[in-house]
């Protein structure tokens, strides 16, 4: 049994080094040569300022004293400088993650040179051991920091060390994409039989070499018992061998129309599952069951314990804010709009606004009026529990933080916490720590895919889609002449709601006037601006409205007149700039725009020329866009929309998504024509 | 003001004068109401702000720093926020921190040990600058935080200027300092934009100074303003003696200062042998001193790069020239140290200048020696004329000061101590850009571009930054987002270089394809002949313009533009040619249309100054005129067969 496995072992290790040779990835600290400057192979992402010749980590265990195991991870690389703008390669930082009770990960062995390739001579210049700086980044984590020497243009550097590291949840995640390309990628993992990792494979799955093997190895852990009684014992099995390498990655590009680069990029990652010593003995759950860790949650003194309490605190105010509600859901929004109104949401000194846990009880929370966003709406849940509503707090990842993984429990992928309310069959999404956010409407971020309920009994997913927000918005205007022939306007929109939200907090954060200001400054016509208002604006329920009266100089005097319809409030220029598109686009939302006008002739004139009116689809029936435009007896009328019915296009339809919205700039810069009546 | 806000802030006012009497029975804050025009415009008022030094001797100060902010509204958020700096020459004893409600309600105290810590430098590599951290806001306003801090400094090199903290959201109704000093110490101060007088109390073997300001309202947020050292009150104070680190120095007269500078210095331009022989084989068979400069320089370019790692001094003194021999990187000091270690071997006088580097522009105080400086370049007297090294950089021409470094003071560092110098100034001869564009518009609007553009002084500083700092593939990125253009393509650019001379020049290459730029309707074409200049900048009716007006960039565009046309059409509506002439500027425009193309010819040149506010409206009617004339139309419309 043992012979075969060994077998296999080596034939693995043989294939490997196969592959290497054939690669020329036989890569050993220092070993250079003068071809290794000038391989053709570099050149395959044009635009890099340095490309990562060799990155290969390689994480393996030994048993140690404390019962455990200890990480050993080594890392090799090789970069190759390109140009001079690459040298920021060159600065390097080891980070190293200690606890408060005296665990720390230790640096071993650190090796770095830089090698230059002088009339045909390879110098190389090894770092100076007094050039690494110990930088505390913070209490839990120290940086060694140093910056390669001798970097030039054309230079090679090799970096290799060695972290040991007694935390058996640190076992360090993998990227095969970053800033710079890279030629060849690795990544091995050999885990010992009683840890179970959860990996996640992020990214493009495409890999070059993707081995899965199991390999027998021995462990001696040792138990440090106290002076008298020291145990040893033998871990020996089948431990899990895994390795990974990608060739030839590009470097990540930045794109507009995307919630994060972090779900496109590739790498791996793991999270702790579970201990088993052998079979015989019992499972130390870490990661668990999606009901192991809502019942975890619900217990948790920083997340749910006090959701189930009786709370006798919260009574009296409570009886002021429900008192008269004649249905769940009228007590429900009451005490949603309270929250939302009474309490605001800071930064916790260090985790910022967002975050699972919490960092004060409830009922501090519910005294100071101010907390984060899980405390705020932990504290709804409790408020409606209490009242008697079925609530229950929902875990989730913002689009920022990226899409988290709905199978298993890792909770470290998640970041926000908000409420779901169960009323007459209904469930209504709830986030009161938003100034501006509604009853049953979910903040922009949270629309961001499986998002979990927390409940003991029935733990379940939800999906939040971009698809299910709508943003639309409706333009109308006005242009008539007045008792003298002079032509006067009137402008309204209505805004989207997160087009809204968005004008609000600008208000808030400059001034009304500011505003007007930019409103006016804004339009290309120049016109002169009055009676500018906006209703709704502290009316966070509802959708802000513009109103404003303008002269639109351009329909006076001149022998012929010419008009855009769309007096700027179009699309300019097309929001796809590139050619070509490596990731999906993604909007963050539906989009409706209506765009309407009313134009009576200018006195003395006729219409000499109208734009054509036009319907085109986008992809049969994922969208829309309408421009019909007719002349009456005395006027102009015109009705622009623009729809599209999904928020997520993929990378294949780019070109007609850039054609489409090509179109509608073209369109939306046609103008009327006007002659004066001779 | 609502009359609600009155009566919280009355409230809260109430609190602070029982308190703060309380602690120090001989201030009066009976005169602490805050009137109407300190809050109007205001997020936040800042009710007292006070700093008392110390100097205990030139090797030791006492600082403790106190402020009492009112938060109105959440707009001021930030300013319930502290940030403490310390670092090795700068240690914090001790950070109160307290939040009190509308009614003087202590709602939570902090100390030191609750902050959080970080690194405090977020351009430095490594740096031992660090920062302490606290937020204390809260739900309703107003509400008022409080904070004390007291550091001590291992020497008086930098004893705290004196500046009230206002801002476009902060009014201040008393900001205080105070200096103690030993009877026998002299220390130096210059007040800035304000001629207050200190109150001086004598006590045995000390001196205490004491200034106060009170009721400065909100700063205006204006565009284009001139900055707030021009009109702010403020108060820089200097050290006679003082000691760091072991280093003694004196800052009385700028010779002094430079003199405890040359002593950083002092002993760390040694080169390796190797490195020195290498000089010799650059330099010495050329007889011209710029030539020998320039070749040194192109080493330096060619075998160093910048990085920021600061460590004590203050941050004042440089790696030695072996470190960066052997490394290859430094800091501003440690590269022009470098730099002046290599023309030295080669038998060049050089030396470091301490300059503040940054785009805007700054007072500087000739008057009054003290530490007006960020940065480190390097200059070289000649006979002639001075030529100038910015050692961080690895593309610039020896001699050429980007719009980082030109046109201020600074300190020349040499042995007889410092000699203030001026970088040169670039005026509306050298920052010119020259485009010429061939284009052809087809008969459904969409148009073929390709432009040449000659770019030069610090007119090329942003292409300079593109095309020297940015990958190819990042400058194509930046193309496609740079332009004012409907749909466009980018088919092929490039970027010449003649940096041969010693005022540089780019040359730019752009073939551009626009998908739709005029609009075709029937049988009209409507299509704007400026087609990359539109000016962005408009200036909207204002009432009351506050501030004077500070115009930085001085520079000339001119432009040649030829559109050929698809056949059959003839001009219906020609813009007129413009004429723009002011003080700001002059702006000039000529198109011709004939049947086969058009031609257009656009001339904009700017001028740096400084201008009162009363000139508001020539402003306006100036760069809205440009921005008009910018955005009209020529209109085509389509031959009538005849």
């Amino acid at each position: 049994m043992l012979s075969k496995q060994l077998l296999l072992l080596l034939g693995h290790v043989l294939f490997i080094q196969m592959i290497f040779a054939q690669e020329g990835q036989n890569i050993k600290f220092g070993k250079i040569t003068a071809s290794d400057f000038n391989n053709p192979a570099l050149q395959f992402d044009s635009g890099a300022n340095a490309v990562i010749i060799a990155d290969i980590g390689n994480t393996r265990f030994e048993g140690n004293s404390h019962g455990s195991f200890t990480l050993i991870f080594t890392h090799f690389l090789r970069v190759k400088i390109m140009n001079k703008n690459g040298f920021d390669i060159g600065n390097r930082e080891i980070s190293l993650y200690h606890n408060q009770e005296g665990d720390f990960e230790k640096l071993y062995s650190l090796k770095a040179s830089t090698f230059n390739l002088e009339n045909a001579l390879i110098t190389e210049t090894k770092l100076d051991e007094k050039a690494v700086f110990d930088v505390k980044f913070n209490n839990n984590i120290n940086d060694k920091k140093f910056s390669m020497p001798a970097l030039k243009e054309g230079a090679i550097f090799d970096i290799e060390y060695t972290v040991k590291s007694p935390f058996t949840f640190r076992l360090m995640p993998w990227s095969f994409q970053g800033e710079y390309p890279r030629l060849w990628s690795e990544y091995t993992v050999v885990i010992p039989p009683p840890l179970h990792y959860v990996m996640r494979i992020q990214g493009d799955e495409h890999f070059f070499i993707d081995t899965t093997k199991e390999v027998f190895q021995s462990y001696s852990v040792h138990f440090n018992n106290g002076a008298s009684s020291d145990d040893n014992y033998s871990v020996n099995g089948n431990s899990t061998y895994k390795k990974w390498v990608k060739k030839n990655v590009l470097a990540l590009q930045e794109e507009a129309f995307i919630t994060t680069l972090d779900n496109y990029y590739s790498r791996v990652t793991f999270q702790l599952s579970y201990v088993q010593w052998d079979n015989k003995s019992e499972k130390h759950e870490v990661m668990s069951t999606w009901n192991a860790r809502s019942k975890d949650l619900l217990e948790d003194a920083d997340f749910g314990l006090a959701l189930n309490r009786e709370n006798g605190w919260m009574s009296d105010e409570l009886k002021g804010i429900v008192q008269g509600s004649n249905s769940n859901t009228e007590k429900a929004k009451r005490i949603f709009y309270y929250i939302r109104d009474n309490f605001k949401v800071v930064s916790r000194d260090g985790y910022g606004k967002r975050g699972l846990y919490t960092h004060q009880s409830l009922k501090d929370l519910f005294k100071k009026r101010e907390g984060n966003v899980a405390e705020i709406n932990l504290l709804l849940t409790a408020i409606l529990r209490k009242s008697g509503i079925e609530a229950d707090p929902v875990i989730l990842s913002t689009r920022d933080n990226g899409v988290a993984n709905p199978s298993y429990p890792l909770l470290a992928e998640y970041n926000y916490v908000i409420c779901v309310a169960f009323i007459e069959d209904k469930m209504v999404n709830l986030d009161a720590s938003q100034p501006y956010s509604r009853y049953g409407q979910l903040p922009n971020q949270c629309y961001n895919g499986w998002a979990h309920i927390v409940n003991e009994e029935r733990p379940m997913p939800i999906y939040f889609s971009a698809d299910s927000m709508l943003e639309s918005s409706l333009t109308n205007v006005i242009i008539v002449n007045d008792e003298k022939g002079k032509p006067i306007g009137g402008f309204s929109k209505n805004y989207g709601n997160n087009e809204s939200n968005d004008v609000r907090e600008e208000i808030a954060s400059s001034s009304l006037i500011a505003y007007e200001k930019k409103i006016q400054t804004a339009n290309e016509s120049n016109f002169k601006i009055d009676n500018f208002r906006i209703d709704s604006l502290k009316m966070a329920d509802y959708p802000m409205v513009l109103h404003y009266d303008f002269e639109p100089k351009n329909l006076i005097a001149a022998d012929i007149l010419y008009f855009n319809p769309m007096m700027g409030e179009g699309y300019k220029s097309n929001p796809f700039k590139s050619m070509e598109r490596h990731y999906p686009v993604e909007f963050p939302y539906l989009i409706d725009e209506t765009y309407m006008l009313n134009l009576y002739i200018p006195a003395g004139y006729t219409v000499d020329e109208l734009p054509k009116s036009a319907r085109i689809a986008f992809n049969e029936n994922e969208g829309f866009f309408e421009y019909l435009i007719q002349k009456g007896e005395s006027n102009i009328q015109m009705r622009m929309r623009l729809k599209l019915n999904k928020s997520l296009f993929l990378v294949d339809d780019y070109g007609a998504l850039r054609d489409f919205f090509a179109y509608i700039v073209k369109k939306e810069g046609e103008q009327i024509v006007f002659k004066k009546i001779k | 003001m609502s009359n609600l806000l009155k009566v919280f802030l009355t409230a809260c006012f109430l609190f602070l004068q029982i308190y703060l009497s309380a602690q120090d029975k001989t201030e009066n804050y009976i005169q602490l109401i805050i009137p109407d025009s300190l809050t109007k415009g205001a997020e936040v008022v800042c009710r007292l702000d006070e700093k008392d030094v110390e100097i205990i001797s030139p090797g030791k100060i006492l600082v403790r720093k106190k402020r009492i902010y009112s938060i109105l509204n959440n707009n001021a958020e930030e300013y319930s926020n502290y940030y403490a700096h310390y670092n090795k020459l700068w240690s914090i004893n001790s950070v109160n921190g307290t939040l009190y409600n509308s009614v003087g309600k202590e709602i939570r105290h902090i100390k030191k040990k609750d902050m959080s810590d970080f690194p405090g430098n977020g351009e430095a590599f490594v740096s031992d600058d660090r920062i302490k951290m606290i937020g204390l806001s809260y739900h309703s306003y107003p509400y008022t935080v409080e904070f004390e801090e007291e550091n001590e400094a291992a020497g008086a090199l930098y004893i705290p200027d004196w500046g009230p903290p206002r801002s476009d959201k902060m009014s201040v109704v008393i900001s205080r300092y105070i200096l103690t000093v030993p009877v026998d110490y002299k220390f130096r101060y210059r007040m800035i934009n304000t001629d207050i007088k200190p109150e001086v109390i004598y006590k045995k073997d000390k001196i205490t100074y004491k200034w106060e300001i009170r009721n400065l309202p909100v700063m205006p947020d204006e565009p284009f303003s001139i900055s707030s050292d021009l009109y702010d009150p403020a108060m820089l104070v200097g050290p006679t003696e003082f000691e760091t680190e072991g280093y003694k120095g004196n800052m009385t007269a700028w010779q002094d200062y430079g003199k405890f500078y040359y002593s950083l210095y002092k002993g760390k331009d040694l080169l390796p042998e190797d490195l020195k022989l290498q000089v010799h084989q650059l330099a010495d068979h050329l007889n011209d001193p710029y030539k020998k400069i320039a070749i040194l320089y192109d080493y330096l370019q060619k075998n160093t790069h910048y990085v920021l790692i600061m460590f004590g001094i203050g941050g004042l003194q440089p790696f030695d020239a072996t470190y960066v021999a052997r490394n290859k990187y430094g800091d501003c000091k440690a590269l022009s140290n470098f730099m002046v270690a290599l023309l030295k071997e080669a038998g060049i006088k050089g030396y470091p200048v301490t300059i503040w580097g940054g785009e805007e522009e700054r007072a500087f105080y000739v008057d009054f020696p003290s530490h007006q400086s960020n940065h480190i370049i390097c200059a070289i007297p000649l006979n002639k004329d001075t030529v100038w090294l910015e050692c961080t950089d690895q593309y610039l021409p020896a001699g050429y000061l980007g719009s980082f470094t030109q046109n201020r003071y600074g300190l020349m560092i040499d042995e007889k101590g410092g000699t203030l110098v001026h970088t040169p100034v670039y005026g509306l001869k050298d920052n010119t850009s020259i485009r010429k564009i061939k284009s052809i518009v087809d008969a459904e609007g969409n148009l073929q571009i390709k432009s040449e553009t000659s770019y030069r002084a610090m007119s090329q500083d942003p292409v300079e930054n593109i095309s020297h700092h940015y990958s190819k593939d990042k400058q194509l990125e930046y193309l496609k987002q740079s332009f004012n253009l409907p749909t466009y393509t980018v088919n092929s650019f490039n970027y010449n270089e003649n940096y041969l001379a010693r005022i540089p020049s780019m040359q730019e290459s752009l073939d551009i394809s626009v998908t739709n730029y005029a609009q075709v309707t029937g049988k009209r074409m409507f299509i704007n002949p400026d087609i990359l200049r539109r000016s962005k900048i408009k200036f909207s009716e204002e009432k009351e313009r506050k501030l004077d007006f500070q115009f930085n960039a001085e520079n000339s565009e001119i432009d040649s533009v030829e559109i050929l046309l698809p056949g059959g059409y003839e001009a219906e509506s020609v813009p007129g040619d413009k004429s723009l002439s002011s003080k700001f500027g002059q702006y000039q425009t000529h198109t011709i249309v004939r049947s086969d193309k058009i031609l257009y010819y656009r001339k904009f040149d700017l001028y740096r100054g400084r201008f009162q506010a009363s000139v508001y409206e020539e402003i306006e009617t100036f760069y809205n005129g440009v921005y008009d004339a910018d955005h009209t139309q020529i209109v085509l419309v389509k031959k009538t067969k005849s």
